[in-house]
């Protein structure tokens, strides 16, 4: 097992998928979800206006685990440099993400709260941004979201191939899409557990708390999100058997997470909280056509929990190559 | 007539600011000017002899005594291979690869491949992101707690510039290591490159070895 990297890249990696995910479930209800039928539409409120935070909770994280970076910050500004470097890709996306990310929430709250428009007109020290509002709101927003979510893509995707970048020294990282295909399945996999933990956060959490009762969305959404989990389980089994096919430190890897000193966490964490329970709250909510609060919170909850415990297991127990 | 005046005092303003920030900035940038631009005047190899080696670990010492490094660090690290009536010591160190995955990953370009092969961090541009530690394949490298930055060996390079030993070979007992110049022909590790019998380390991981060599009984 791989020690130089614990819990804190974990979690900077989970908020960067949970992040980059919550505006592209935003954007995916602004443009296909009938967001203009609706004044208040609380799935791309909560998934716009969380995004820009977690991504900069996430990055203050990464900063608290760099080592000299942290004492001398202005070294920070060399990760910008190197174009070779999946991490100075991430750098750059996050760099354009993260902005695009806080205005497009910021139109978002302006869209559904009217009131809040009035207030900033009427107020003398913004009388400087008088030509911004000539510009129509729901076309302007419009317009960050897609932007957002083609960086935000991005930005899930990157998660992953920061890990499948090193390539041969810690096999299960680089475990590839189908044997003899030369692209990576970690991106993928970070890419749906992305779309998955920001569903839960987004639609199961925040929707069914601050607007259970009054608000019905479609019955496609928890679909939706059946696909997502159901996805993520084949991707995650596809890791482990092909680890195994495979041999060597891989195998291993796979045997710490499925049997060794990691199976706790997989079997409790994974197996159970991504997938067995909620596949059986979105099965009984796609039923219904919506979360009740008990059903929404715990399968929402279930759902973050583990999508960070994942991160943390491919984490710890990358086996390197070599040894 | 107001707004031209003041948009030429904050132009002028900003002007300086970024003069500032450039004139801090590029001395910051700039590599270790040392070692970075002298010319290369060989090309080293260093040959371990697996079948020599007794895993007694003077070379361990003798790198942790002359980096300075605190108890129980070194650049070298020692793998026990073979069974318990025949082990052998597999002794891994920085490769100075031609194709070195670390310097691929360092987002700040910290680490470099000097002409002559030998791979080299510059600590000053290091973040600690330990980005470099994951993808080495053969894990040489060593994280520098009290620094914060990523370490691993430089082949004593001040000492072999100056027409020494790396340290590891001053101190082998068995005479397991083997340093010179694989550019000369008549040297005594080019030979054995030349016939087979040193190998560079898992040239399958795609990273060309180009320093380190061993020779291990098939």
């Amino acid at each position: 097992m791989q020690t130089a990297w614990g819990w804190l890249p974990a979690i900077y990696l989970f908020l960067g998928g949970l992040g980059a995910g919550s505006l592209l479930i935003a954007a995916l209800f602004e443009f296909y979800g009938d967001r203009d039928r609706y004044d208040f539409f609380p799935i791309p409120l909560a998934g716009a206006t969380v995004s820009g935070p977690l991504l900069i909770l996430g990055v203050l994280l990464l900063i608290f685990e760099l080592g000299a970076g942290r004492r001398e910050p202005w070294r920070i500004l060399y990760m910008f440099t190197h174009f070779s470097s999946v991490m100075t890709w991430g750098v750059w996306l996050l760099t354009f993400f993260i902005p695009i990310a806080l205005i497009y929430g910021f139109l978002e709250v302006l869209d559904t709260f009217p009131a809040a428009c009035q207030w900033l007109k009427g107020r003398r020290w913004l009388r400087w941004t008088a030509f911004l509002w000539n510009l129509p709101l729901r076309r302007t927003k419009r317009v960050f979201a897609g932007i957002g979510s083609a960086l935000a893509v991005g930005v899930a995707i990157y998660t992953g191939i920061l890990l499948s970048a090193v390539g041969p020294a810690i096999p299960l990282w680089s475990t590839p899409i189908l044997p003899g295909v030369h692209l990576p399945l970690m991106p993928l996999l970070f890419l749906v557990s992305a779309l998955s933990t920001a569903d839960a956060l987004t639609v199961d959490i925040l929707t069914t708390l601050f607007a259970g009762g009054r608000f019905r969305y479609s019955r496609r959404t928890h679909l939706i999100h059946l696909a997502l989990i159901t996805a993520e389980a084949l991707l995650i089994s596809h890791l482990l058997l092909h680890a195994f096919g495979e041999g060597g430190a891989a195998a291993e890897s796979a045997r710490q997470i499925v049997l060794g000193q990691h199976a706790p966490v997989f079997w409790i964490f994974i197996i159970l909280l991504a997938i067995i329970f909620p596949l059986v709250g979105h099965i009984y909510a796609a039923g219904l056509g919506w979360h009740m609060l008990a059903s929404g919170l715990s399968s929402g909850i279930s759902i973050l929990l583990s999508g960070l415990f994942l991160r943390y297991l491919i984490l710890i127990s990358g086996v390197p190559a070599f040894l | 007539m107001e707004i031209p005046r003041l948009s030429r005092r904050r132009f002028l303003g900003l002007t300086a600011a970024a003069g500032v920030a450039a004139a801090l900035g590029v001395p910051l940038l700039k590599k270790e000017a040392s070692l970075a631009q002298e010319r290369p005047k060989a090309r080293y190899a260093l040959i371990i002899d697996t079948t020599k080696c007794t895993g007694c670990g003077a070379c361990i010492e003798a790198c942790r005594l002359r980096n300075h490094l605190p108890e129980g660090v070194s650049y070298i690290r020692r793998i026990v291979k073979g069974n318990e009536r025949n082990p052998w010591f597999l002794m891994i160190q920085c490769q100075h690869c031609a194709n070195p995955p670390c310097a691929t990953v360092c987002p700040t370009n910290a680490t470099y491949r000097r002409e002559d092969g030998v791979v080299l961090i510059d600590e000053r541009l290091c973040v600690g992101c330990k980005y470099c530690m994951q993808a080495c394949p053969y894990q040489a490298r060593v994280y520098d707690e009290e620094r914060g930055v990523a370490d691993k060996c430089w082949l004593c390079l001040p000492w072999v510039l100056g027409g020494g030993l790396p340290a590891c070979v001053e101190a082998c007992i068995p005479g397991a290591r083997l340093f010179g110049r694989a550019d000369d022909p008549q040297s005594e590790v080019a030979q054995l490159i030349a016939s087979g019998q040193a190998k560079p380390l898992h040239p399958e991981f795609g990273t060309d070895p180009s320093i380190l060599f061993y020779v291990i009984e098939a």
